[in-house]
């Protein structure tokens, strides 16, 4: 096999890794994984998916795959969230115990690290890692196959409910450079219900390469919000692979403050019969950050109902990049889809690429799309300097109001004034904007 | 650079070409026709044929070359059966004794040809005040109303004739906007282009009438090769229009024209096209490819270009008609009507590149699918660094007739200026029911009720269109549709 440079380091290291408890049947899927991704290489602008994405601070070093050993101080108090009952803590990729409070799950709920996961039920690890690791092309999946050691897992038998939101707090601690390989699962059974809030933060300039598998099953519902608050030099991309069954909804929201350069991978199909999505998110960029998200839904079922939202806020240097590809296939007729996506840039060197895209093979639908990117609304910053508001602040009251419009979605409560908070902390960091 | 070999064989070609056309005048219009294949004596003989000056050979030659190391582009949603290029004959023109002097001299069978098309060149030409250079396969064989349109100093002829008489203005123009490496197809324009139109307005001229052009395919196994520059100077004005008609084919056509437009300080440019190649039938055998390079470049503050399309023809349509804002002040529009029924595929959109301070630009797309058809809009928005307040809009409609059909949306946006503002909206939609319903429930028939919920449909690019091309349009679109519902 030729090896690619910038592959080489990550060959190497799965070479030496030890991997002989493994059971047989992950070992050959990991090492499946690695050869897609030693083939496919990193991936280039030069493929439509990735044309917007400057790759260069992930090839600039080598991120060596170690995990820590879950024992790192931490203060938590920070990232937090309000009502929450059931908490997993991962430091470095690594369950850390001390951390974590499980506290008292319901019959039929299971929430567990991938690594004991393996041990009590292989199975459901065997559910998070797809055919698309070994052949797919996301050549980062692929490499997250081949290296995760941890993550979590929650699995809910049938008409489970879960009141309390599930917190999984994955934070990183200061070091050299290294790369954090973890794969979650969630599946849902038909009619459970979840609330589910994952925060990434931390520090240092490490690589995060996260992979979740989601399975909804008829009637289930889930809320997962997430909020990437890694360190400016971090470097984070997540691959979300949902499938959505018949008239399960699905709401996912998705707020990136965080990291030097992240993508957000986000694939969802809609598999049943009016099953609902609605995946929003938003994100606020300044300095020299970059942040990808790129969705991708698939309606394969007729009857289901896309709502799409996404927000930008793009600052200093930054570069925001939306990618949406809504497509309908030729027998899910009656699809109701709609995709937004708007952009506010605040500076003279921010830039923002968009592309919303619709692919449409069936006829009896309902889809749109739009697009708008823009500067602050002058009458409305005249309006509230009449009102006698310092210009700082009423540029700051607009672009949290920009930003928190995408907010006002997300369910539970609880999750909402979680994600406001922090926000209102990235809002408060700075004046960003200067033109 | 061509090879001294090159131009020799130039030479000779030149000297067995002056003395053809010894044949004398006959009823069937015989094409005399280059062998197919493409190489470098293709390209010599194509030149030599139309006494073209050294520099342009060596322009299309160069051009050759860059095609030799291009791939065919594959990035449209589109299905493409190979296209064998050595296959194709690249030059094929009318016979004829002499240049014809006026309508009287121009071949009857012609003349009857373009009738049956519905095109009464020389009643339109009196009657719409429309100076019509005809172009059939590929040398203009009629220009009407030029000693009108030279005494305003407008020079509106064919692209040979251009080559001719205006060199210099040709040789500063020509690739200027559309370079001849520019993309796969236009590279291959400009290594064989056959002709086409030429026009300059000059300073302050506001061209009293719409200049416009007729194209038809029709030798067998012949591609076309237009090359069309329009060169608005200083504060002019002028409105171009274009017409493709083509009679059924078995075989597929290949199509790769390349239009360019430069538009001054304080010029505009229209530019419609109405475009109705054969389709193929109903099964998607023959039909035309038609790969064109369409581009616009606002040179000088306060200039405009608007390309106006209805797309009904074509086995397969790629073609982005797009504009380039340098100057300040100035303005891109596009306004595109695009019909896919049975298998006919359209790639289809435009691309809008903000330079200029204040520039500004709209996209208004309407795409149609029915049958199988497949209809993709795809366009892009850059707004540069230096383009201060530029606005841009863009709304794409897609209407689905039937559950086979497709319609697709690709639009990228790329901002590089916080001062910008850009929107995009895009909707799909099927036909709506009650809409049928309450046509039908009026007396009307199916088909005349789906004509007219299209013609509603589409009215905001269809304003766009002068009028007689409107009148037109609206008859196009409802011949396209035929059999679509029920």
């Amino acid at each position: 096999m030729i090896v690619k440079a910038e592959t080489a380091p990550y060959v190497e290291a799965f070479a030496q890794r030890d991997g002989t408890d493994e059971p047989h049947w992950l070992a050959a899927r990991r090492a499946a994984a690695l050869a897609n991704f030693g083939d496919k290489g990193f991936p280039t602008r030069r493929q439509e998916a990735w044309r917007f994405t400057d790759l260069r601070p992930l090839q600039r070093a080598a991120f060596p795959p170690v995990s820590g050993d879950g024992s790192a101080p931490f203060a938590l108090d920070a990232y937090r969230c309000p009502g929450a009952t059931h908490r997993l803590v991962l430091v470095d990729g690594k369950v850390a115990p001390a951390l974590s409070d499980l506290g008292a799950l319901p019959e039929g709920a299971f929430l567990a690290s991938t690594a004991e996961t393996l041990a009590e039920a292989p199975d459901l690890v065997a559910a998070a890692l797809e055919e698309s690791d070994a052949q797919g092309n996301q050549p980062f999946a692929s490499l997250n196959a081949a290296f995760f050691t941890d993550g979590f897992v929650l699995a809910l038998e049938p008409e489970t409910v879960l009141e309390r939101p599930i917190e999984i707090l994955h934070l990183t601690s200061a070091g050299a450079p290294r790369s954090h390989h973890v794969r979650n699962l969630v599946r849902l059974g038909t009619g459970s219900r979840a609330v589910l809030l994952e925060t990434y933060a931390g520090a240092g300039a490490h690589w995060t390469n996260s992979v979740t598998a989601l399975h909804l099953r008829e009637g289930a519902a889930l809320h997962h919000a997430r909020l990437q608050d890694e360190s400016a030099e971090a470097l984070h991309f997540a691959v979300n692979r949902a499938h959505v069954g018949r008239q399960a909804r699905y709401r996912s929201f998705v707020l990136t403050l965080g990291g030097r350069l992240s993508r957000q991978d986000m694939l969802v199909r809609l598999d049943g019969e009016g099953a609902e999505l609605a995946l929003d998110g938003a994100y606020l960029l300044r300095g020299e950050q970059e942040a990808t998200n790129a969705t991708f839904v698939d309606h394969a079922a007729p009857g289901c109902t896309t709502r799409e939202l996404f927000k930008g806020v793009v600052a200093d240097r930054a570069h925001g990049v939306f990618l949406g590809s809504i497509s309908v296939r030729p027998e899910a007729q009656k699809t109701d889809a709609h995709q937004l996506n708007k952009n506010l840039l605040l500076s003279r060197r921010a830039t923002v690429d968009t592309k919303p895209e619709l692919e449409i093979l069936a006829d009896d639908v309902k889809c749109s799309h739009g697009a708008t990117v823009g500067d602050l609304d002058e009458a409305a910053l005249f309006y509230l300097r009449t009102r006698g508001i310092a210009e700082g602040e009423a540029r700051r009251m607009l672009i949290e109001a920009f930003a928190a419009d995408a907010l006002e979605r997300v369910e539970p409560a609880a999750l909402r004034a979680y994600l406001a908070h922090h926000l209102q902390a990235w809002l408060g960091r700075g004046e960003e904007g200067g033109r | 650079m061509s090879s001294p070999a090159t131009v020799k064989n130039a030479e000779t070609l030149r000297e067995v070409a002056g003395e053809g056309y010894k044949y004398g005048f006959v009823t069937d219009i015989e094409s005399e026709s280059a062998p197919p294949g493409l190489n470098e004596d293709i390209i010599a003989f194509i030149s030599a044929k139309k006494h073209e000056p050294a520099w342009l050979l060596d322009w299309r030659i160069s051009a050759f070359k860059h095609w030799q190391r291009m791939e065919e582009p594959h990035w449209a949603k589109l299905r493409v059966a190979p296209i064998d290029y050595q296959a194709a004959t690249y030059y094929s023109a009318p016979k004829r004794q002499n240049a014809p002097k006026s309508l009287d001299e121009v071949d009857p069978e012609l003349l009857r040809t373009y009738e049956k098309l519905g095109i009464p060149l020389n009643e339109r030409a009196a009657l719409a005040g429309v100076a019509v250079d005809a172009v059939f396969d590929s040398v203009s064989v009629a220009t009407t109303f030029k000693a009108k349109l030279g005494e305003l100093g407008i020079i509106f002829c064919s692209f040979g004739e251009a080559v001719r008489e205006h060199g210099e203005l040709v040789r500063r123009y020509l690739g200027s906007v559309v370079p001849q490496g520019d993309n796969f197809f236009a590279a291959l324009n400009s290594a064989v282009f056959s002709d086409g139109s030429f026009v300059y307005v000059p300073p302050g001229v506001r061209c009293p009438m719409e200049l416009s052009t007729y194209f038809r395919i029709n030798a067998a196994k012949t591609g076309q090769f237009e090359r069309t520059l329009i060169i608005a100077d200083k504060g002019s004005y002028v409105s171009y229009l274009e017409g493709c008609t083509a009679p059924q084919r078995d075989e597929n056509q290949l199509h790769a024209a390349v239009v360019e437009l430069v538009a001054l300080e304080g010029a505009e440019i229209k530019y419609s096209t109405v475009q109705n190649w054969y389709p193929g039938d109903a099964e998607g055998r023959g039909g035309i490819y038609n790969f064109v390079t369409k581009r616009g470049a606002c040179r000088g503050a306060h200039s405009k270009i608007s390309w106006t399309q209805v797309e009904t023809g074509s086995a397969i349509t790629w073609k982005y008609p797009s504009c380039i804002l340098e100057g300040d002040n100035s303005v891109g529009e596009f306004y595109s009507v695009a019909i896919t029924n049975n298998l006919q595929q359209a790639d289809t959109g435009t691309k809008m590149i903000h330079l200029g301070r204040n520039t500004r630009s709209t996209i208004v797309s309407k795409g149609i699918s029915a049958g199988r058809g497949q209809n993709t809009y795809r366009g892009l928005v850059r707004i540069q660094p230096k383009a201060e307040n530029a606005r841009n809009y863009t709304q794409c409609d897609s209407l689905l007739i039937g559950h086979k059909c497709g319609a697709h949306t690709v639009p990228y946006i790329e901002v590089r200026n916080p001062s910008a503002r850009v929107e995009h909206e895009a909707t799909t939609s099927k036909i709506s029911e009650d809409q049928m319903f309450y046509c039908q429930q009026r007396g009307l028939s199916q088909e005349d009720a789906l004509s007219l919920i299209v013609n509603g449909f589409c009215k905001e690019v269809l304003k766009e269109l002068p009028m007689e091309f409107a009148v037109e349009a609206q008859k196009l679109l409802a011949v396209s549709l035929e059999g679509s519902v029920g």
